[in-house]
């Protein structure tokens, strides 16, 4: 009973929003959540509901392939430094609303140590460790010798190594050449941009959330929502044809999964006006294609008008740099709204233009 | 942290850091350790010690037999003629080392006359290449200097060649004095020294499987790169590939890397891996046609021969249940994954034979295969599917162009709706009543089908009146007719159960319920000339008199199956002709039109036309001719690859409980083909049609294999079995032997024969064994007698008949040529040159035929006795003059358990009586075959 109902809940529609929502609520009641006392009680809960899962043999399967074992880790790690730092900036907050000065500031903790043998000495340390790490690693799980490539018959699923899967959930949702380059490249160009982007110079050295509040909630979102929640799914949940498997879910090859998508042209068109296509390319697509500007050129404008933090940002960043901050924003919003809009209306694109291999 | 252990400057406390450097610093220590051992500690290095312990052990018991064959005493004489001999030897030390010194002083001048020739030879090139160039540049001055020094080194070097030569004269010379001086010595030495040979020998095999520092050395980790003695073993196959898909890579098969005597005699009975291979004469052994060298393990048995990582990365597969529980529990056995090609189990590795063995009938050896090939031709698998190398064979079923005027339309439609109904031994597989379609909505629908069918065969059915008439007979005479005649080396027999279940005979159909199938005219006039019912039939002529076929005609009309008379088949069902008619329309039109379209039809095309789609859709024209489906494919898929199909491309439904794997699907599928659709919601047109043939298991199996078989490797032309012109020339001629059946009474050379299952007891009274017959029979005697037998009846005691087949030119030819072929004889021979007595020849031979009794059984042209063995006046226009000089002299190694005696002994070649041709076997022999050639030119 509760596996089944933990496998409806693990789907993406229903998952990703409350992936979202817990991030949400971290995010607003981190005090709570970076406490040590709530790091220990996740930790004492979490280890037999993890046992729980590993007694299943569906999920035991998947998770103990030999591919499967460092993401299970990675994803133990990420919890950890995620607690961790949210930890650490409950506690210099709360510091800092007393007057105080952030742990990391304090005279002890500024004075300055030889770098040899405090930092070389101990780099050596986990330079020998990690390579011992390393090699019992490759005699305890052997590197998996497959069949002779066939170029006819590709394995199902056909899955991209672990740190693509987020990538390659995307294109569930969106064109290739989307999904494939102009996403991932945003992602690099995003991330190059940060430094000019975000000029605050709070934060520097030590731990906060408060001092650095939007540029902490937008990238942790993209990252743990937008990257590891979607990596998590991929690795674990999608597995024959690509379709959706719970955890505890036999993976059946022959699964078949209801989906007929439909584009916002055919939704306006056809089923909204009922007189048809038109021929015209661009009069057939132009809902979508003004949607498209509204989207990206009307929202920065009202949001630098209309609220208040768009106000502020606008004022501190100056109008180029605040456009290119937004649009970098929404681009990134425009995943999960597209995953909502797949979900709720079955949409597959809102400019379709496969004529010119553009679909957005 | 305590601040009080820490320096100025420092974070840590450096012996703390010492500490954790200490512990890292033998965590990575052990970590390399662990790397040299999990690469040093291999499965197979285990295997190969246990070897060399199973070695050693055969060579002390091989030393301990060589030892027993030494005579002890000899060898204790020879030795103390050896202490003798030394004495003597050594009396003469003195004048040894005289010769052995002036021996050395000879060799010192041998040594150094050598060196002087080198130098000299150098120089005499050297100088003749400077004098040539200086008369090629027509060089006046310096050629007579040059001329003149070379003649001087030529000299020099003539002179030094002839020195050697004296040189090695007086050694050679010095040499034998000094062998002479000990010659006592050595020639005992040599006496001892060829008793105990064998036994040195072991010894030094013995020695070498010693564990001395040196093997301890050259095993060691790390530096056992070098030249280990033990070590992975290969065989690299070049002309068998395996397929990587972007190339062809020869195989490399390292079994024997466990496998170590695989090729070796004498360790059969060791346990696996060390056991010899059952068949060395047959494979693997050095002179067997399958030499490991050449064709490696993997070519026949599949499997991952290059993988030696440990038993499951070879992907073994276990024969059985019990032998799969053993593998777990010894080598932690698991099914493999990621394989292309696991093991084949060991009773289907014949499945590998017809990769490289193809273009014939069957293969010589595979039993299993060849019963596999069997199976399907029996079923008829290839008419519905393709096989290539198959496309040669006639349709299973009997032609329907005549049917009419055979059967009753109420028996033909409850015999097609079941047909083991009416005959539980028929081949003729079921369409309807199984597991997909037994619905009442599916079976109104079939039923339907089944009526349209008969109107369109009826329809099309040319008429036909049987050529005679039935005037009663005595079936139990008819009954001992059809056993004795030879009917049942194609047909089982109702009545003769015993005998048809030895013969397993399956050419023609299994013989019941005659009685409520046929009329008596029909049957009298079909055993009688089977030809005027169906032109093409493959039935021949026993060349019954008028009695015997009433007989016969009386016997099979007592076989009546009661049951099925009584049978009414249901009414057609019009409504239901119209929905298939429309459903069928409906796959270009809409319901609503198909149906208009179906209206406006007459009653009579309605019919016809369901009638016609019901035979395309169940492929009844695979099987049998039908006026109407000229130019049909075949209705099934193509087995040529299936043996290479992914295990992906197959459907499993929802059969969870049929192995996952491609043996697995086939033998369930043959067993049940329509299980698939169990428990899946379909459509009447979209079920599973492949009919249900009933098979057992073990029938399944055995074309399990035959289909597995069936494989799409790409092979070098070098590694397949290309036959030669006479090899394709003789797989010809097989293939209609085949046809014909030939195969169900006469064995050939050692192949079928299925109704010698009847004659057990005494095998003489079968029909005769057909032994390398193309060079037993003349070439147009055997054209002549496959036209019409009736003309030399050659064993007069046998029942059992040699019918007279409907052969065309083409198929005697192909049938005499093929024989011929096989038995790589030539066309024609010439008999008379062969008897040309010489003088007194043959009246010695006729003492020597006389002497032997020949008439005894030969009696024909001799005596009126009966006899008991062929005619001899008639062998020399039958028999090759070879053959007869063949027979005569060992006829027991060519027919094991013919009544002709071996007259010259078990090899042929004693003589018989010294008394005749001074007692000369050869010289009788050809003496006795000049006698039979005469008999038979009178």
């Amino acid at each position: 009973m509760l596996k089944a109902l933990i496998n409806q809940l693990a789907d993406p529609i229903i998952s990703f929003p409350i992936a979202t929502l817990a991030f949400w609520w971290m995010i607003k009641y981190y005090r709570f959540f970076g406490s040590k006392k709530f790091g220990m009680w996740a930790l004492i809960v979490s280890i037999p509901v993890v046992a729980w899962f590993f007694a299943d043999p569906n999920f035991y399967l998947i998770i103990k392939t030999p591919d499967n074992v460092p993401i299970g880790i990675l994803l133990i790690l990420v919890c950890f430094f995620t607690w961790f730092s949210l930890h650490k900036a409950a506690v210099n907050d709360e510091r800092i609303e007393q007057g105080l000065v952030p742990i990391e500031a304090l005279p002890e903790n500024r004075e300055k140590v030889w770098s040899w043998p405090n930092l070389v000495y101990t780099e050596l340390f986990a330079i020998i460790a990690c390579t011992a790490f390393l090699v019992i690693w490759a005699i305890i799980f052997k590197a998996p010798l497959e069949e002779p490539a066939n170029p006819t018959w590709a394995p199902n699923p056909a899955k991209a190594p672990w740190y693509f899967l987020g990538l390659q959930e995307m294109l569930v949702y969106f064109d290739p050449w989307m999904a494939g380059v102009v996403l991932p490249g945003l992602v690099v160009a995003g991330l190059i941009a940060i430094p000019y982007i975000d000029t605050n110079p709070k934060g520097n050295g030590y731990f906060t959330f408060m001092e650095r509040k939007w540029a902490i909630i937008s990238f942790l979102y993209g990252w743990l929502v937008l990257w590891v929640y979607l990596i998590i799914v991929g690795v674990f949940f999608r597995g024959p044809n690509w379709t959706f498997y719970g955890p505890f879910e036999y993976w059946d090859l022959h699964k078949v999964v209801a989906e007929y998508n439909i584009n916002l042209s055919e939704f306006i068109w056809i089923k909204g006006l009922g007189i048809g296509m038109p021929k015209n390319l661009i009069l057939r697509e132009i809902f979508g294609i003004l949607l498209t500007f509204a989207y990206v050129g009307i929202i920065p404008v009202w949001v630098a008008k209309a609220t208040k933090i768009g106000r502020k940002f606008y004022e501190d960043m100056g109008s180029i740099r605040y456009y290119i901050f937004m649009f970098l924003f929404i681009t990134m919003m425009s995943l999960p709204i597209k995953m909502v809009l797949r979900w709720l209306f079955s949409l597959k694109y809102i400019v379709a233009l496969p004529e010119w291999e553009l679909n957005l | 942290m305590s601040e009080n252990n820490k320096e100025p400057g420092m974070a840590y406390s450096m012996p703390k850091l010492h500490k954790v450097m200490a512990i890292l610093s033998f965590i990575f220590f052990v970590t390399t350790i662990w790397v040299f051992m999990d690469d040093y500690m291999r499965p197979w290095k285990g295997y190969q010690i246990e070897a060399l312990k199973i070695k050693r052990r055969h060579l002390e018991t091989q030393i301990k037999e060589a030892s027993k064959n030494i005579d002890a005493k000899k060898l204790a004489e020879l030795e103390a003629k050896l202490a003798k001999s030394e004495e003597i030897v050594a009396s003469r030390k003195e004048e040894i080392h005289k010769v052995e010194k002036e021996r050395s002083k000879i060799v010192t001048k041998i040594q150094e006359q050598t060196i002087i020739n080198g130098v000299l030879n150098g120089q005499v090139g050297a100088k003749n290449f400077n004098f040539e160039t200086a008369e090629a540049h027509h060089d006046s001055k310096k050629v007579p200097k040059l001329y003149k020094s070379l003649s001087e080194l030529k000299a020099a070097f003539v002179k030094g060649k002839d020195d050697l030569k004296l040189y090695q004269a007086q050694e050679k010379e010095v040499h034998a004095r000094l062998d002479a001086l000990k010659v006592e010595v050595t020639s005992t030495e040599k006496e001892i020294k060829d008793i105990k040979n064998t036994l040195d020998l072991l010894a030094t095999a013995k020695k070498q499987t010693d564990i001395t520092p040196v093997f301890a050395l050259r095993n060691l980790p790390f530096i056992d790169f070098m030249d280990p003695t033990i070590k992975i073993h290969q065989i690299v196959v070049n002309n068998v590939t395996d397929d990587r898909y972007f190339r062809q890579v020869p195989k490399v098969d390292r079994c024997i890397t466990c496998h170590t005597f695989i090729d070796q005699p004498g360790y059969e009975k060791e346990e696996n891996p060390f056991r010899t291979h059952p068949r060395l004469d047959e494979m693997v052994g050095l002179e067997s046609k399958h030499p490991m060298k050449q064709i490696g393990c993997t070519s026949c048995h599949g499997g991952e021969g290059h993988r030696v990582n440990d038993f499951n990365s070879a992907a073994h597969m276990p024969d059985s249940e019990k032998q799969e529980k053993d593998w777990i529990a010894k080598y932690n056995w698991h099914e493999p994954h990621k394989v292309p090609q696991p093991m084949l189990p060991k009773s289907q590795t014949e499945a590998s034979c017809l990769k490289c063995h193809q273009g014939v009938e069957l293969i010589p050896g595979a039993s299993a295969l060849n019963d596999g090939r069997m199976g399907i031709e029996k079923y008829g698998c290839n008419a519905c599917h393709k096989i290539e190398g198959w496309e040669h064979k006639r349709k299973t079923g009997p032609s329907l162009e005549k049917i009419a005027g055979k059967v009753s339309k109420e028996w033909f439609k409850s015999w097609v709706w079941e047909p083991k109904a009416f005959n539980k031994h028929t081949k003729m597989p079921a369409f309807f009543r199984q597991s997909n379609n037994s619905k009442p909505e599916f079976v109104r629908l079939n039923l339907a089908e089944v009526n349209a069918i008969a109107e369109y065969v009826w329809d099309k059915s040319k008429p036909y009146t049987p050529n005679e008439k039935y005037g009663g007979g005595n079936a139990e005479v008819g009954k001992e007719l059809i056993g004795s005649i030879g009917c049942m080396g194609c047909h089982g027999v109702d009545g003769l159960e015993d005998n048809s279940k030895k013969v397993k005979a399956y050419a023609g159909p299994w013989l019941s319920g005659l009685g409520s199938k046929v009329s008596p005219d029909w049957i009298k006039s079909w055993i009688k000339k089977p030809w005027h019912y169906q032109e093409d039939t493959i039935m021949p002529s026993l060349r019954l008199t008028d009695g015997e076929a009433n007989d016969i005609t009386a016997y099979l009309m007592t076989l009546k199956n009661k049951q099925f008379e009584e049978l009414k088949f249901a009414p057609f069902d019009l409504a239901a002709r119209d929905e298939l008619l429309a459903d069928y329309l409906s796959a270009f039109d809409t319901m609503a039109n198909s149906k208009a379209k179906v209206a406006k039809m007459t009653d009579r095309e309605k019919t016809l036309d369901l009638g016609k789609r019901s035979i395309g859709k169940y492929g009844c024209y695979s099987c049998h001719n039908i006026e109407g489906f000229d130019g049909y494919a075949p209705i099934g898929p193509e087995l040529t690859k299936e043996g290479s199909k992914p295990i992906t491309q197959f459907g499993f439904g929802i059969q969870h409980d049929v192995p996952h794997t491609r043996d697995g699907w086939i033998t369930a599928h043959l067993q049940n083909p329509r299980r698939w659709d169990i428990g899946i919601d379909k459509v009447f047109r979209d079920l599973q049609k492949m009919p249900n043939f009933y098979m057992s298991e073990s029938e399944a199996k055995k074309i399990t294999v035959a289909l597995l078989a069936q494989v799409s490797d790409p092979l070098p032309l070098a590694g397949v079995k290309r036959l030669t012109a006479s090899e394709s020339l003789m797989a010809d001629g097989m293939k209609v032997v085949n046809k014909y059946g030939c195969v169900g009474c006469h064995q050939i050379d050692g192949l079928r024969g299925d109704i010698l299952g009847m004659y057990m007891d005494d095998i003489n009274q079968g029909p005769p064994r057909l032994v390398e017959q193309g060079h037993r029979t003349q070439t147009d005697w055997l054209y002549h007698f496959l036209g019409d037998p009736s003309t030399q009846k050659i064993r007069p005691w046998l029942t059992v008949r040699m019918p007279t087949f409907n052969l065309s030119t083409a198929e005697k030819n192909a049938i005499v040529n093929g024989f011929q072929q096989g038995a790589k004889e030539a066309t024609f021979v010439e008999t008379a040159e062969v008897v040309k007595w010489a003088p007194g020849e043959r009246e010695e031979t006729l003492k020597l035929f006389t002497a032997l009794n020949c008439i005894q059984c030969h009696t024909q042209g001799f005596n009126n006795e009966t006899p008991l063995a062929p005619d001899l006046r008639k062998a020399g226009k039958r028999l090759r003059p070879t053959w007869i000089a063949k027979w005569i002299s060992n006829p027991q190694a060519i027919m094991p358990g013919t009544t002709m005696p071996n007259f010259f002994g078990d090899n042929g070649k004693e003589p018989i009586e010294a008394g005749y041709f001074g007692g000369d076997a050869e010289k009788q022999i050809n003496g006795l075959t000049k006698y039979i050639i005469e008999l038979g030119a009178k």
